[in-house]
């Protein structure tokens, strides 16, 4: 059974590059009405993605609106489920959703598919996979734990404890990619001398991720590494590690932004981070929305159309979500002191 | 009569924001938009107009989000692990009166100020539901529960819709034409003369902050149904708006002074204004931006109306 699980998996998969040849293209002037909903305003990787899905909406001649709305970061998920509901009142067409409310949106998505208002997630899914047309998936997310390891591995040397700063207890992506992580170094002998000690959250608040990985320095003598997968919690880090001196002994590690890291990456505190690009990401999530709206795509599984500039996507199972769909962008580069400088200005 | 003024000007801030929201947002005055508009704040609401009676009688309660917290996560963990739904909501109501009455032993039989009682609760109750959850979201509640959370109950209106309608009445009858709401307004107006002329101050307190929680229990239960889904975080900050709504009605903080009716208006306007500024896309910076600044107007307010009045 298994095997013809795979046989079946090879066929579509040939399939799916039979079809690649013939992507979908997108008939451009079409009138959508596009939202996109950050989980928060006021920080720059989603003002990047902003950027993208401007660029992305002028190129395709979109002649509906296009608003860029989100909620405070202290009323995040309430004030999603309020936009979102908001936005199914205006008949909106497609709310482009980076999901910071975890399961508790998925009766109002639900709502909105219902009532002819689509819902595309991009960054951070709804884990059910409720409500969600399709989710634009920055990286794989199984790929992202084995990058954290890998950068925890060279930091440390090989051995020693690190600990992760996270964003909210219920952000989905980082928790996926902690899990992640988690399963790479459980998996690999090679990883066998890391000690992965603790679990905090600063929820990208910047002073409370800072109070945070000062707490996780004076609660583990030993630590090597903070490893901080989200781009608020890494700056806060490098910081409070570069205030209080003590680069030489804690590294910072994570998910970064080249013009926000790169004074911690050429002192020191944090040598190595990586990270995807927020503008393509957004570029790419408004493609696939028009796209879904304009009837061009389906939104199945096995379709491939092309977004742009950027080359031609399929539509896949998502593999960390059962019944799920995601358009996989990727991959991601890991900066250091030899690319950072270039990628920041 | 000041009061009255006061009301007076919130019922033209009311109108003038529907005459607005109509022009300007074209789905305003859709059924639809007009029973989300409630929906979305519905715990908040009720709270409120169990709040009005406690900051009337000069007390404070912060703890009412943490406790609508615990209420969902209760509900939450026990469905999870597998109890009958209707017992779960049982279970979870009673977190109310238990969470009062903690309170109100502390604030009335010991006499610690309530602000500080409350805010130490915000925080442990809070606690609690994040120990009970964990990290995790909990959902998968039955279909019936969810439907009564989300869809008509009598006719297209939802039932916690009902539930504020019932309310709004009630407790407006109680603050208004019984003899425990003139008691909690007296003791509001001054506690040590209400003392010396015989009530019962301990157990007026106590009634109040049983019937606060009681009411916050609910409102976990309710956000639950409506989202189908709670977390450690459900209802965070929840008590700010609330505060918020009773202080804009034109109750004094100070207790003593203000009104039901108020309170209503102040609700209609805040959730008006909020769904008006959310259909013409304003952003959420500027929406919170301008509900503060209503909220020192209300304050000022009242003062200056007294201070022109007086000459």
């Amino acid at each position: 059974m298994k095997k013809f699980g795979i046989a079946l998996g090879l066929v579509a998969s040939l399939m799916g590059s039979a079809v690649m040849a013939e992507a979908i293209k997108a008939t451009p002037g079409g009138a959508v009405n596009l939202v996109l909903l950050p989980k928060f305003l006021g920080i720059l990787p989603f003002d990047q993605a902003d950027r993208g899905a401007q660029e992305a909406a002028k190129e395709l001649g979109n002649t509906g609106t296009y608003q860029y709305i989100g909620p405070t970061p202290e009323n995040s998920a309430a004030g999603q489920i309020e936009m979102l509901t908001t936005a199914t009142t205006q008949k909106q067409g497609v709310v482009m959703l980076s999901n910071n409310a975890g399961d508790q949106i998925a009766a109002v998505a639900e709502a909105a598919q219902a009532a002819g208002t689509k819902v595309v997630t991009w960054d951070s899914p709804i884990p059910s996979g409720k409500g969600e047309s399709v989710f634009v998936a920055q990286v794989d997310f199984g790929s992202i734990g084995v990058v954290m390891a890998d950068m925890v591995m060279s930091m440390t040397g090989g051995a020693g404890e690190f600990a992760v700063l996270s964003a909210s207890p219920d952000a989905a992506n980082q928790n996926a990619w902690i899990e992640a992580m988690k399963k790479t170094l459980a998996e690999d002998a090679k990883y066998k001398d890391l000690k992965l000690v603790d679990v905090v959250y600063g929820n990208d608040q910047s002073e409370e991720s800072y109070n945070k990985a000062l707490g996780l320095v004076d609660k583990y003598p030993d630590l090597k590494v903070i490893m901080a997968p989200t781009t608020v919690g890494i700056v806060a880090a490098a910081k409070a590690m570069q205030d209080e001196k003590l680069c030489d002994k804690v590294k910072v590690s994570g998910l970064g932004l080249p013009a926000e890291m790169v004074s911690y990456t050429m002192n020191g505190c944090a040598p190595e981070f990586a990270l995807w690009s927020f503008v393509d990401l957004g570029y790419l999530t408004t493609y696939t929305s028009y796209m879904l709206a304009t009837g061009a795509i389906k939104g199945e599984v096995g379709e491939t159309f092309t977004a742009g500039r950027m080359g031609d996507f399929t539509i896949e199972a998502d593999p960390g979500r059962e019944g799920a769909k995601r358009v996989l962008m990727g991959p991601f580069t890991v900066y250091n002191k030899d690319n950072v400088e270039a990628a920041s200005k | 009569m000041r009061l009255k003024s006061w009301e007076g000007m919130l019922a033209l801030l009311f109108l003038a924001t529907l005459a607005a929201n109509a022009v300007l947002a074209p789905e305003f005055l859709t059924l639809q938009n007009q029973i989300n508009l409630f929906q979305l704040s519905i715990e908040k609401i009720i709270l409120a107009l169990v709040m009005t009676l406690v900051i009337l009688n000069a007390e404070i309660d912060l703890s009412v989000s943490s406790v609508l917290g615990l209420s969902a996560c209760v509900f939450g963990y026990l469905v999870h692990e597998g109890v009958a739904a209707p017992w779960a909501v049982v279970a979870a109501l009673m977190v109310g009166p238990v969470a009062g009455l903690i309170n109100a032993v502390l604030i009335a039989r010991m006499g610690i100020p309530s602000l500080v009682v409350t805010l130490a609760m915000l925080i442990m109750f809070r606690g609690v539901a994040r120990i009970l959850v964990k990290d995790q979201s909990m959902g998968d509640f039955p279909l019936w529960f969810t439907t009564l959370g989300q869809k008509g109950f009598l006719g297209p209106i939802p039932l916690s819709l009902w539930l504020f309608l019932g309310f709004s009445v009630g407790l407006g009858v109680l603050l208004h034409r019984t003899g425990f709401g003139r008691q909690v307004v007296v003791i509001g107006t001054n506690a040590e003369v209400a003392r010396f002329s015989g009530l019962d101050v301990a157990r007026v307190k106590t009634t109040l902050f049983v019937m606060v929680s009681s009411m916050a229990a609910l409102a976990g239960v309710l956000y639950a149904a409506r989202l189908g889904s709670v977390r450690g975080d459900a209802g965070v900050g929840f008590e700010l708006d609330v505060i918020t709504m009773v202080l804009l009605g034109g109750v004094s903080i100070f207790g003593g002074k203000g009104s039901m009716a108020g309170v209503i208006l102040s609700i209609l306007i805040i959730l008006n204004l909020r769904n008006g500024m959310a259909l013409t896309n304003i952003t959420g910076h500027i929406q919170t931006g301008v509900i503060g600044v209503l909220l020192i107007l209300s304050v000022l307010g009242p003062n200056l109306w007294e201070r022109v009045r007086r000459g």
